[in-house]
């Protein structure tokens, strides 16, 4: 996230998370927060860099560079691979549940790298599982996941002839999962190269062993909050930059504001 | 530490965990560019309003109340900054005074810059020089919270209404043996009202010997030590003890007035008389009843006596310690009530004659639970009328209720000590010289042997004082049961 404004750019900071559940605990493991000064003369430099030394192949290295906009989301983007890589070349026989989906193909999830990452889990015996809180797929003009049906939970709408345009890639096969009673289902994304059975028996032992709250497993929810900037730590953070960098952040005028007085929305609501 | 905000005469400061201020505190708020610095004490240590600190915290607590394990990597320790951030601590701050050119003024009316001000502790020490506390008779009371000597004028405790009070076992009677042993030492003329002759011993140290003061401690128990003989009366003190202490109607006292001239004429002013007089006194018989029934009562209190050599002269032990300093202590310890009123009225009325007469200068009062023998009238009249003539009170109690609220309100100097009880709080509160947000703070975190003293005695810069020890027998110790069981 953006943690303030300097003079010649933006101060990112991004956090990542790993949770598991060991023996009736849930542990986890937390990276960060990891804290850049973006400039328009060094943010090409600092993405490539950390694509080098996150993945060892610059997958996106012909590129251009993200706008500065951009760059919160790219960076985190790039530190949520590095971590689902991590995992994925370190555990056996798990599920493992990512947040977001499967689909690859955008500048922050290319096709090759999803694909290395889904086949390395493969290759230890793991089955990973992609839980959306958000999704865009629609099914006669709805959201699939308003779609619910009388059915009682825990079920699993499959959905078929989802198409999607190049160079956008679909790697897993989509659900409705409703999980738990309550109104609430989430597009799961399960890797197309695993086998139906062993997909459906993924989702089983999710409900054996996690804890699901409205449809969503703990482990997930706990690696959110875990990663969640509170306010307090993003003043500490402005504070370590101020103490150790003796960057200074500086607050531009709200143009809305001050355009427009309270009918200004500002930049929170527009 | 950074100046946050001010409203009327709070201020508040934000506080970083690295620096170590408590309630007391004094802080000096210097702003250069002004030449001019506020001195502000902290009454009160809050948690600063951290945005997301609920968060924070409930983040910490998602797996039933567990604490969920875990490691962090955190290559820029950003870790001790978050909890530097989260441990600030705001400061709510009374303003007390304002320096500018090493002067005090009681000024709070202009504003110190909020970013270019420095904020700092400020030294006991460094603040009693400043507002002259210790002046050229010094009375030491004990330490401050920065382990200084804190030292008042007893000129502070001269003329002054003077009020001691704090929940039991707190001190309260330590201090005031404690001032009324260096008001001797002054030369001091002390009397204390000594309810549970916890002073009688005053003259002795803890280990039985003698002390510098055994000379000018003298201990007049009423009935024993302590008796008067009529002749030493003037009418209107024991008329003051008929009506008051033994609410002799007023025609009863008419009559009275008539039998104490018919035996002064005849020189035949004693307790035998009286009974006699009264016998054969020809007046209406429930006159006679009533004044025969007050006449019992004085027999019985064996406070009066016909036998001259039995009389302890009041006056001698006054005027002696007039000339060197001395206390008169009045053990009330076995008295009872109505023989404690008698006793009570009959000295206050003599110390005013004394008063007036000039024959004697002035009267430290140190009075313990006063409500147990001051009758309501009282109160008014030892602290307006009486102190003109010279009786400074001490009032010490442990149920400030009892206290008039109209006494706090002219008390000049109060050494409180810890309350819990907010009733209690805000009956003392009430007193001019204190503000109520002081009082409830402060007091209520203070612990035994701490006391806060406002007033004069501290120039209206209230200041934690840890009372010093005395090495008197104090007998002020409880009697337990079960004392000598381990």
């Amino acid at each position: 996230m953006k943690i303030g404004e300097t003079a010649t750019g933006t101060l990112i900071a991004v956090r990542g998370a790993n949770v598991w559940k060991q023996n009736k605990n849930y542990r986890y493991i937390r990276l960060g927060p990891f804290i850049f000064h973006i400039t328009e003369e060094n943010k090409k430099e600092v993405y490539n860099a950390l694509q080098r030394a996150y993945f060892n192949s610059p997958h996106e290295q012909n590129q251009s560079s993200p706008n500065l906009l951009q760059m919160p989301t790219r960076i985190a983007n790039l530190l949520e691979r590095w971590l689902q890589t991590m995992l994925t070349k370190t555990i056996n026989n798990g599920l493992i549940l990512f947040d977001g989906s499967l689909t690859s193909g955008t500048a922050d999830t290319p096709t090759p790298l999803m694909k290395e990452i889904l086949e390395t889990a493969r290759k230890r015996r793991n089955i990973v599982l992609a839980f959306s809180k958000m999704t865009t797929l629609r099914f006669n003009g709805h959201l699939i996941t308003d779609i619910l049906l009388e059915h009682k939970p825990p079920y699993l709408l499959e959905t078929a002839g989802l198409k999607t345009k190049p160079p956008i890639v679909l790697l897993g096969d989509v659900y409705v999962a409703r999980l738990t009673k309550g109104n609430y289902a989430f597009r799961l994304d399960i890797d197309k190269q695993v086998a139906p059975k062993q997909k459906i028996g993924a989702v089983e032992k999710l409900l054996g062993n996690d804890l699901l709250s409205q449809s969503y497993p703990e482990t997930l929810r706990l690696a959110h909050i875990l990663c969640t900037f509170t306010a307090n730590e993003v003043i500490a953070m402005q504070h370590f930059t101020a103490q150790a960098y003796k960057l200074k952040i500086i607050n531009r005028p709200d143009m809305h504001k001050l355009l427009f007085g309270p009918f200004g929305k500002g930049d929170a609501n527009a | 530490m950074k100046l946050y905000k001010k409203e009327g005469n709070i201020i508040q400061i934000l506080s970083f965990p690295n620096e170590t201020v408590e309630k007391g505190d004094y802080l000096l708020i210097e702003d250069a560019d002004a030449g001019k610095a506020l001195i502000a004490q902290v009454i009160d240590v809050q948690f600063a309003s951290i945005p997301g600190i609920l968060e924070e915290l409930l983040r910490s607590l998602p797996d039933g109340g567990e604490l969920i394990q875990g490691e962090d990597f955190d290559p820029l320790e950003i870790a001790p900054h978050i909890t530097y951030i989260q441990d600030a601590s705001l400061l709510i701050c009374k303003i007390r005074a304002t320096v500018e050119n090493e002067s005090l003024s009681p000024s709070s009316s202009w504003l110190p810059s909020r970013s270019q001000s420095t904020i700092k502790k400020l030294p006991i020490p460094t603040l009693i020089k400043l507002a002259k506390i210790d002046g050229k008779l010094p009375i030491i009371l004990g330490g401050t919270k920065d382990s200084s000597l804190l030292t008042i004028d007893a000129t502070s405790l001269d003329g002054r209404l003077n009020i001691i009070t704090g929940k039991k076992e707190t001190g309260k009677s330590h201090l005031s043996k404690l001032l009324m042993l260096n008001l001797i030492g002054y030369k001091a003329t002390v009397v204390v009202f000594d309810l549970n002759g916890e002073y009688i011993s005053l003259g002795m140290t803890t280990d039985g010997k003698r002390n510098a003061y055994h000379d000018k401690i003298h201990v007049l128990t009423p009935s024993e030590n302590f008796k008067v003989a009529l002749k030493q009366l003037n009418l209107h003190v024991l008329l003051e003890i008929l009506i008051h202490a033994l609410h002799l109607p007023g025609t009863s006292a008419r009559e009275f007035r008539r039998i104490w001239q018919s035996l002064k004429e005849r020189d035949m002013l004693n307790m035998h008389e009286l009974g006699e007089t009264i016998r054969n006194w020809h007046c209406n018989q429930h006159v006679r009843d009533a004044l025969f029934s007050r006449y019992y009562a004085l027999v019985n209190s064996c406070f009066f006596t016909d036998n001259i050599a039995e009389a302890v002269f009041l006056e001698e032990c006054l005027f002696k310690a007039k000339e060197q300093g001395g206390a008169i202590i009045i053990n009330l310890r076995n008295t009872s009530p109505i023989d404690r009123q008698i006793v009570v009225e009959y000295l206050l009325a003599k110390f005013v004659e004394l008063l007036t007469g000039c024959r004697l200068k002035a009267i430290f009062l140190f009075a313990e639970e006063a409500h147990l023998y001051l009758r309501e009238t009282y109160w008014d009249d030892i602290v307006t009328r009486m102190r003109h003539f010279g009786i400074f009170t001490t009032f010490i109690t442990n149920q400030p209720d009892t206290v008039r609220e109209n006494i706090y309100r002219q008390a000049d100097n109060i050494f409180l000590f810890n309350f819990t009880n907010e009733h209690d709080l805000e009956v003392v509160s009430r007193a001019a010289r204190v503000d109520a947000e002081t009082v409830k703070s402060i007091a209520r975190d203070l612990p035994p042997h701490y006391c806060l003293g406002l007033g004069r005695v501290v120039k209206d810069f209230p200041m934690v004082i840890k009372v010093k020890a005395l090495d008197v027998k104090t007998m002020g110790e409880t009697r337990l049961f079960f004392k000598d069981m381990n």
